[in-house]
């Protein structure tokens, strides 16, 4: 697992556990009759930092920012490879004919029927 | 008779690519809405009320906002035509995402 998917697990089990310390620390003060006013700091600590650890976590798992200047991604591109259009592709060529070693067929027929 | 431009005055058009700009908008979408539930989430579970959940939202917010600073580099140029537009963006939607959150969590956790 790379490290962002093992941040956001984390994050979210600590987030999870921030949230049961929560509820245990509103029972404890319901039973012994105290009034609520703020949350003791390690929960606290806890939640935030868990939120921070989750935010960056999904962050880098949500993609890669691609470059927005149009020829930005065609610098990268070898000249081999924008240069390669297969329409233009030539498996014949008339030239061919001037080698010496060029054996005349007589024509679309030989293709057709070649077993 | 008109005054004539000088060339200095007149920037170069920069050509942008269109589906690399749709592909920045949807990754920082998809963090905005998470970053939304999430700190929703959390202010639920720190059990704040009414102004301090909002101050807690803008918070996040900026929180969010540097960390994508510090994702994209010294040159946020290369990806982001304004970086305004990467704080605001998206701004009351994640609010409503955040409220439904907030309001969730604060429930499980401190009223019942």
């Amino acid at each position: 697992m790379s490290f962002p998917k093992v941040l956001l697990t984390v994050g979210f089990i600590s987030l999870f556990h921030s949230a049961f310390s929560a509820a245990q620390h509103r029972s404890y003060l319901r039973i012994t009759s105290q009034e609520f006013t703020t949350l003791p700091l390690d929960i606290v600590i806890q939640a935030v930092g868990s939120l921070f650890a989750v935010m960056w976590g999904v962050m880098c798992i949500a993609g890669n920012l691609r470059e927005i200047q149009a020829a930005a991604e065609l610098n990268n591109i070898a000249w081999e490879t924008q240069m390669n259009v297969p329409s233009f592709y030539m498996f014949n060529h008339r030239l061919r004919a001037m080698e010496s070693s060029y054996i005349p067929t007589s024509g679309k027929g030989d293709l057709e029927n070649l077993e | 008779m008109s005054v004539p431009l000088k060339k200095e005055n007149v920037p170069e058009p920069i050509a942008y690519s269109e589906a690399a700009l749709r592909n920045n908008a949807n990754v920082l979408e998809y963090c905005r809405t998470s970053m939304s539930a999430l700190s929703g989430s959390t202010a639920g579970v720190l059990g704040l009320t009414a102004l301090n959940g909002f101050a807690f939202y803008m918070f996040s917010v900026v929180i969010l906002w540097v960390m994508f600073m510090i994702k994209a580099g010294p040159n946020w140029q290369k990806y982001y035509v304004s970086r305004q537009s990467l704080l605001t963006h998206g701004f009351l939607g994640g609010l409503c995402t955040y409220v439904l959150f907030w309001t969730f969590i604060y429930g499980m956790v401190h009223v019942y």
